[in-house]
């Protein structure tokens, strides 16, 4: 049997679990070891799916059976198992950190009981959204980490988190919404929502309703990954949310839009008719982006905003519709959801260490907590692109690439990323000057907790002592995991991008991806005969 | 190629000095050692691949060399000598930065012996000033004197290092700036180069002067006894403080010393650059102590003399440091740019972040419609021909459509709240006729369900809102409103017309029937495509209930799942919603009606619904309990008849679930919340995570079993009243889809039903008693659609 | 194929009116918006199926052609539920801002008001560096890098790390999100 066949797991685990989760809401311990337990399961699965599909190439499985293009297809290949596998190791690790910040807390924040299944359920669509095959159901991928993000992003029910919530809900409502016309008009052109299928059938429509077509489904993706201008809800909304919350939105959500622009580009809508708009878009993203970033004192929603900003790095590597560049992007998205889930994450330990995260209150947290700036300090540097990290080898790629293509267009965007790492390097270290090394009588409105902390708690293990009160095990754990993880990306960066370069060598090949959904042989749509279906078993 | 502004050189090498405010052992490891070796090490690592490009050089070369000698100017200004180290580190980094970019064997060779001997003795100096910083409480060269007389050891590792640094023999320092100086001679002298290559190489001696200078600076700054000083106290080192210094300083002598094995491990990384065709002997350089009298012996000389004189001449030189305006000092030049980066960037995100919805929603739908717009004028097609207004087959369409629009538009007009939300219905009814009159019983049947009970939702949740609703925006936004409805709603007529005019293939749904009846075991295809052909959708959907259900209940209980009401057996007679006579200003002709409608209703207190009792009297219906009695069960077990037909008539899980929930809304409206309670004995939760097990174990054990997840069998066999018996395993998916959505169902009843009573109830009983205008009591209001 | 112009333009009414109420402050009627958004993509996919047809109820006489297109109405009905799920979850949101600011209106987002509001950033804000020349200020040290005070690092200390360990305790549980930081600090920290 093709080991395809247990992609839908990927799916599917999750699911099952948060039913359980949901039987078993009177025991949190339970829900606990349910979840982490299917989680990692789910992960083993994926490892072994991307290691398969490495070996064998792109696999397709047929749900319930049904032959394409008439079921549900979930395709298998480079691209979308090191997606999952990349989202599920972060995904876990986030699900530590939650339950760490959660028995610290007393369970107050996060009410338990819905935090699993809600949190389990978006795993699973993410999950779905990376493997479909098929138009309609990534949408309805799409819907199901969506509803997750709406009920995690107003756990607690506070007033910033409702106001910040509504932005959020009424955008994302609206994104599917346009994502459902242009369903609907694909289907009203076509025929067929099946993908594979409609690369065959959207060759034969004219240009003129392609573009149509095209940049009805580039605008409601644009607003999923928050592309200028499409992007201004996303600083307003995730950063009031509880801390792991935010990391895995910022890590997963907007990387889910972009894988889909990603598969629209390739897929559904080859060449290079809409490069040039997107290449400005690109540009415009980064720049507007980490201008936003240096205006905030917020380190969350600075975070956000470079968030925004390095959308438009994996934009740019994706118009260039070459395998350079569409390789780094690729590379670049593993790399940004590991790093910008870990600086979230760091940031929450942050806030619980020093009482806030604005950095007009921080001071001095190096030395209250050597730990926290080695785990802040590593990814920080990572995102900014410094060498030898990951995020300078992604950028590296894409400047690269950029200079192959050697348009005006493209070396504008060559210096705009450049600029763009430079800005975010200064807004990075900003933070870590401001938050980490100068002395809490210099902050605007120091904390509390900075100033009862005696002067000279470097040394002793008297900081020690706190620091386990303030940073329970498990979290620390968890983000020191999660920030190794990202170190090793710098580490086996040699065969990530060669899986990355070979995944955009498939995508923009294509016939590995439609052979595997429809045959060999593309079978001619319409008059065929039904293949006849067994459904014994 | 962008990569190389970011290892720290100019003009962003501001932050190096900025960051080595860190304790100094973590400096010395982080900044010296490793950190921006690092970057220096990538830089190294590109070189082969990148040489050859054009933009290469000009950038690495002209880069590396301002960093050097802005590093080794601002390095001449400090008066903290860890400063001195730290723009001594930057100007290092441009130096390094230039070696190993040239992309030639000779330099690549020179650079990596370069980077080693950078890190022995940057290392060794961070160090000795860490221990001179412990020892005497100061780092800063006009406060320290005599240091050297206290502790001759430290100053002399002190010494090997600064040597080192200042490329004086026969350190390591020097064998590695010797084969710097013989590869830039040979790169300044060859072809190729021309007036560039000697102007780098006079670039170069002059920055390796300053780093003389400067090495110069640092050892008298720490060590020398200075006139007008008073001594330092300088307490006595423990020997193992400064064993890792003298280790470190040890291993800078054996480096220069005896650089043959450094040269056997960096050879083979030279070897990765293709040697100039023109001048094979450019590729053997090697690290060596002595190279005999080469144009860089002279060099060095004249850097060494050179040096010399400035550091004797330091009092002029920074006399003539003092002259320069403050205008060329990079700091400052810096700050101001960086000041209006700020305002510039608090300007564009003041104009972009408006943190207001409408304007983010604005510009969503804005570029909504004026992209499809703008590819269609450019597609500039001819209208497809097969437009028609009437449907042959169904020309009611035209009339249940101006019904739908003229709800719309009294939508958009009212003024009311409750009138706004039916307006919405009337809408959701209209199109509920149009799929009928459309060919879809299915349709119609779920749409109507879910509007009821949609509607009902509404009202509860509602009930404690004003009944006013303003329209807060005003006319100038007004406009704006209604240009971009407008426009968006036109277009997307258009690109409708557009995309479905265009289409040439079949619809694969075309197969759909005969796939539905031989492959799914059912007559409704529909829901053969529901639950087996796309079961992957409706599992997704479901699990987005569950979802919403559980989002329900967190918002309304917020800090649990609210999980246990009370049973009503324990619930006192007539407690619920009961009103306090008098209580609104003693409005006698209220309290009269309310006497008599408790008569009534205690008068015939038989049982008809459970909880019932629970009610205070004058919020009992009799007539309403009578009903509720006699339909209840009817109403359940219709659902569970639409769950199971579905596969052949309309009907199935939705449908069935949906039907349920109303049965269940009946009660609750009858009964109040403890009838709720009676009626559904399993909790909402329960009710979720059973029925998305059922779905999920549905789509598992096929594949448990070898087959696909969500592979679907027949079977058939014969029961004693039923006969032969065609049984689908997908309607045990579709009971997942029943149970899921009854317990949506009652959620949202127990949150915005339930527990809102709860939250009135606890409000009407504080004696302030803010009553809230326009609080429609739930049964009055919802009684008459249910 | 041929199109529907009735569907159509109801469709595009419904549009214009669910978008006008969606620029709207109030969020009941945002909600409602929103529904007539979906209401009217729904029939622009019902009108994708062509035709109207006979119900797709199998029968063995029946050209495939002559059904309503099944697909549409499958793609609708998941339609319908999704935004009936998030109806109902909205609802619950208009409920939850009522109880919490007694109006039922979108507020516009604070820390962006105030980012706009910043007249420029403090040139010295990024002069971080303190002219500080020892980390090892001398009366506190000794020559072996002990403390030099004659007080074992013992009694004082503990009750001050007890003390603070207390206060950042109660700090970090107030655990509020960063944009809430424009309120008045002393809401934090519970006073020293």
């Amino acid at each position: 049997m093709n080991i395809a066949s247990f992609a839908p797991l990927a799916v599917l685990l999750p699911i099952l679990g948060a039913a359980l989760t949901f039987l078993l809401i009177r025991q949190p311990r339970a829900q606990r070891t349910v979840s982490i337990a299917l989680l990692s399961v789910t992960l083993l699965l994926e490892c072994w799916l991307l290691a398969s599909v490495w070996e064998g190439g792109t696999a397709a499985v047929n749900i319930g059976g049904w032959l394409p293009p008439w079921g549900i297809v979930m395709v298998v290949d480079q691209f979308s198992s090191l997606m999952l596998v990349v989202s599920s190791s972060v995904s876990l690790a986030v699900l530590i950190y939650a339950t760490g910040q959660g028995m610290a807390d007393g369970d107050r924040d996060a009410p338990v009981s819905i935090f699993h299944p809600t949190y389990l359920i978006l795993v699973a669509g993410v999950s779905n959204a990376f493997l479909s095959g098929d138009l309609f159901n990534l949408y309805v991928g799409f819907e199901i980490l969506l509803t997750a993000s709406y009920v995690l992003m107003t756990l607690g029910g506070t007033g910033p988190r409702i106001r910040a919530g509504v932005t959020y809900l009424v955008v994302s409502v609206v994104s599917s919404v346009l994502f459902l016309i242009a369903i609907a008009m694909i289907y009203g052109a076509t025929g067929t929502i099946n993908m594979a299928d409609l690369a065959v059938k959207l060759a034969d429509l004219d240009q003129g309703t392609q573009n149509l077509l095209h940049v009805m489904l580039l605008v409601a993706f644009g607003i999923k990954a928050a592309i200028f201008p499409l992007s201004f809800w996303l600083p307003d909304s995730y950063p009031t949310a509880p801390a792991p919350v935010t990391a895995v939105f910022a890590g997963l959500l907007t990387k889910v839009g972009v894988y889909a622009i990603v598969r629209t580009e390739t897929l559904l809508f080859p060449g290079d008719t809409f490069n040039t708009p997107l290449m400005v878009a690109a540009l415009l993203t980064m720049i507007v982006g980490i201008l936003g970033a240096l205006a905030q004192s917020d380190i969350k929603r600075l975070l956000s905003f470079t968030l925004v900003s390095h959308i438009g790095y994996m934009v740019f590597g994706l118009a260039m519709s070459s395998v350079a560049g569409l390789g780094a992007a690729v590379f670049y998205v593993a790399h940004h959801i590991t790093i910008q889930t870990s600086l979230f994450l760091v940031t929450g330990l942050i806030e619980r260490r020093g009482g806030s995260s604005s950095v007009d209150r921080l001071a001095g947290l190096a030395k209250l907590s050597p730990l926290l700036a080695v785990l802040f300090f590593v990814p920080a540097m990572n995102l900014a692109g410094i060498p030898p990290f990951s995020g300078f080898l992604g950028k590296l790629g894409l400047l690269q690439a950029g200079v192959q293509l050697g348009t005006p267009l493209a070396y504008a965007l060559v210096a705009g990323g450049v600029l763009t790492s430079l800005l975010t390097l200064l807004a990075i270290a900003r933070v870590w000057n401001r938050a980490f090394w100068r002395k809490p009588e210099d902050a605007e409105h120091p904390d509390p907790v900075l100033l009862a902390a005696p002067g000279d708690s470097a040394t002793g293990d008297r900081a020690g002592k706190t620091n386990v009160t303030l940073l329970p095990r498990t979290m620390v754990g968890s983000t020191l995991g999660l920030v190794i993880f990202g170190v090793g990306l710098t580490v086996f960066a040699g065969p990530l991008f060669k899986v990355a370069d070979q995944s955009a060598f498939d995508m923009l090949d294509r016939t590995a991806y439609i052979q595997a959904v429809l045959g060999e042989d593309p079978p001619v749509p319409a008059i065929s005969q039904p293949e006849p279906q067994e459904v014994s078993k | 190629m962008g990569a190389i502004t970011k290892s720290a050189l100019v003009p962003f090498h501001f932050w190096l000095p900025g960051a080595m405010a860190a304790p100094t052992p973590v400096s010395a490891y982080l900044h010296a050692a490793a950190m921006v070796k690092a970057g220096i090490y990538l830089v190294a690592r590109l070189a082969p691949g990148f040489a050859d490009t054009p933009y290469w050089l000009p950038v690495v070369l002209g880069l590396g060399l301002a960093t050097m000698l802005v590093g080794g100017y601002r390095a001449l200004r400090q008066t903290d000598i860890k400063l001195i180290l730290a723009y001594g580190t930057v100007s290092q980094l441009g130096f390094l930065t230039m070696v190993v970019g040239l992309g030639k064997p000779d330099a690549a060779l020179a650079g990596l012996g370069l980077l080693l001997a950078h890190g022995l003795f940057k290392a060794t100096l961070f160090l000795v000033v860490g221990i001179i910083d412990h020892q005497a409480g100061t780092r800063d060269i006009r406060k320290l004197s005599g240091v050297y007389r206290s502790s001759r050891a430290l100053a002399i590792v002190a010494a090997i290092g600064a040597a080192s640094m200042a490329g004086i023999p026969p350190l390591a320092g020097f064998v590695a700036k010797e084969s710097v100086f013989e590869a830039f001679v040979h790169y300044g002298t060859g072809s190729g180069a021309g007036p560039w290559g000697l102007l780098i190489l006079v670039g170069l001696v002059l920055g390796s002067i300053l780093t003389f200078a400067y090495s110069a600076r640092f050892m008298w700054g720490a060590f020398a006894v200075k006139p007008g000083v008073e001594s330092t106290p300088f307490k006595p080192i423990k020997p193992a403080f400064l064993a890792a210094p003298a280790v470190l300083s040890l291993l800078t002598i054996v480096y220069g010393l005896w650089p043959a094995p450094v040269d056997g491990w960096v050879q083979p990384y030279a070897a990765l650059f293709v040697p100039d065709g023109e001048d094979p002997a450019a590729a053997a350089g090697h690290l060596a102590l002595w190279h005999g009298v080469t144009p860089a012996l002279g060099l060095t000389a004249l850097t060494f003399a050179l040096g010399l004189a400035m550091f004797f001449g330091r009092n002029a030189v920074s006399r003539l440091q003092g002259l320069v305006p403050g205008w060329i000092d990079g700091d400052r030049t810096y700050q101001l740019a960086i000041g209006a980066l700020d305002d510039a960037a608090v300007w564009i995100t003041g104009r972009t972040q408006r943190g207001s919805l409408y304007f983010y929603l604005s510009v969503i739908l804005t570029v909504a419609f004026v992209l499809p717009l703008t590819a269609l004028v450019l597609a500039n097609k001819a209208l497809p021909e097969d437009l028609y207004f009437v449907d042959p087959n169904s020309p009611l369409q035209i009339v249940a459509g101006a019904g739908i629009v003229i709800g719309a538009l009294a939508a958009v007009r009212a003024n009311k709240r409750f009138l706004a939300v039916l307006m919405v219905s009337v809408t959701g009814y209209g199109i509920a006729l149009m799929f009928a009159l459309q060919g879809a019983p299915d349709l119609a049947l779920t749409q109507m369900l879910v509007e009821t009970i949609i509607l009902v939702a509404f009202v509860l949740a509602m009930r404690s809102l004003p009944a006013e609703l303003r329209d807060r925006t005003g006319g100038k936004y007004r406009v704006v409103r209604v240009i971009i409805g407008a426009a968006f709603g036109i277009t997307m007529v258009f690109v409708a017309i557009f995309a479905l005019g265009a289409r040439v293939a079949a619809p694969v749904s075309l197969e759909f029937p005969k796939l539905a009846y031989e492959g799914g075991g059912g007559l409704n295809i529909v829901n053969v495509t529901l639950v087996d052909i796309r079961a992957w959708d409706t599992f997704g959907e479901i699990s987005v209930l569950a979802l919403a259900a559980t989002g329900v209940a967190s918002l309304i209980f917020v800090r649990s799942r609210g999980e246990g009401i009370r049973a009503s057996s324990t619930v006192a007679e007539g407690s619920v919603g009961r009103r306090s006579p008098g209580g609104s200003r003693g409005n006698t002709r209220d309290d009269a009606t309310l006497a008599m409608s408790r008569r009534f209703a205690a008068s015939s207190r038989d049982a008809w619904i459970v909880a019932g009792r629970t009610l205070a009297p004058e919020r009992r219906s009799i007539i309403f309990e009578v009903v509720t009695r006699l339909i209840f069960h009817s109403i359940i077990v219709f659902s569970i008849y639409l769950l199971l037909a579905g596969h052949n008539f309309p009907g199935g899980g939705f449908a069935g679930g949906l039907t349920a929930g109303l049965a269940l809304t009946v009660r609750y409206l009858a009964g109040g919340r403890f009838e709720l309670r009676e009626a559904s004995p399993v909790s909402a939760g329960t009710l979720l995570g059973i029925g998305l097990a059922t779905a999920a174990a549905s789509g598992l054990v096929p594949l448990l079993l070898g087959g696909q997840v969500f592979q679907s069998a027949i079977i058939e066999f014969w029961l004693p009243v039923f006969g032969d018996v065609k049984f689908v395993t997908s309607t045990i998916f579709d009971i997942g889809v029943y149970t899921v959505v009854v317990g949506l169902a009652l959620d949202v009843l127990r949150s915005l039903g339930a527990e809102i009573d709860e939250h009135f109830e606890e409000q009407s009983e504080e004696p302030a008693g803010d009553q809230e205008p326009g609080g429609v009591p739930a049964e009055t209001t919802a009684k008459g659609k249910a | 194929m041929s199109v529907n112009l009735t569907l159509l333009t109801v469709m595009g009414a419904l549009y214009a009116c669910g978008i006008y109420l969606l620029l709207e402050r109030s969020l009941t009627r945002v909600l409602l918006g929103l529904m007539l958004l979906t209401n009217a993509t729904n029939l622009l996919i019902l009108t994708t199926g062509g035709y109207a047809g006979l119900a797709p109820m199998f029968s063995k006489d029946t050209a495939a052609g002559d059904y309503n297109d099944p697909l549409p109405q499958a793609l609708i009905l998941t339609s319908i539920v999704i935004s009936f799920a998030v109806t109902a979850f909205m609802l619950g949101i208009i409920y939850r801002t009522w109880v919490l600011a007694r109006e039922d209106e979108i507020q516009d987002d604070a820390e962006d008001r105030r980012v706009a509001r910043t007249p420029s950033f403090d040139v010295e804000d990024d002069s971080v560096i303190p002219v500080e020349t020892s980390e090892f200020p001398l009366t506190m040290i000794g020559s072996d890098g002990q403390s030099v005070s004659d007080v074992p690092a013992g009694a004082e200390a503990t009750v001050q790390v007890a003390d603070r360990t207390l206060d950042a305790d109660k700090a970090a549980s107030e655990e509020q999100p960063g944009s809430l930081n424009v309120t008045p600090p002393n809401k934090e920290g519970g006073g020293q």
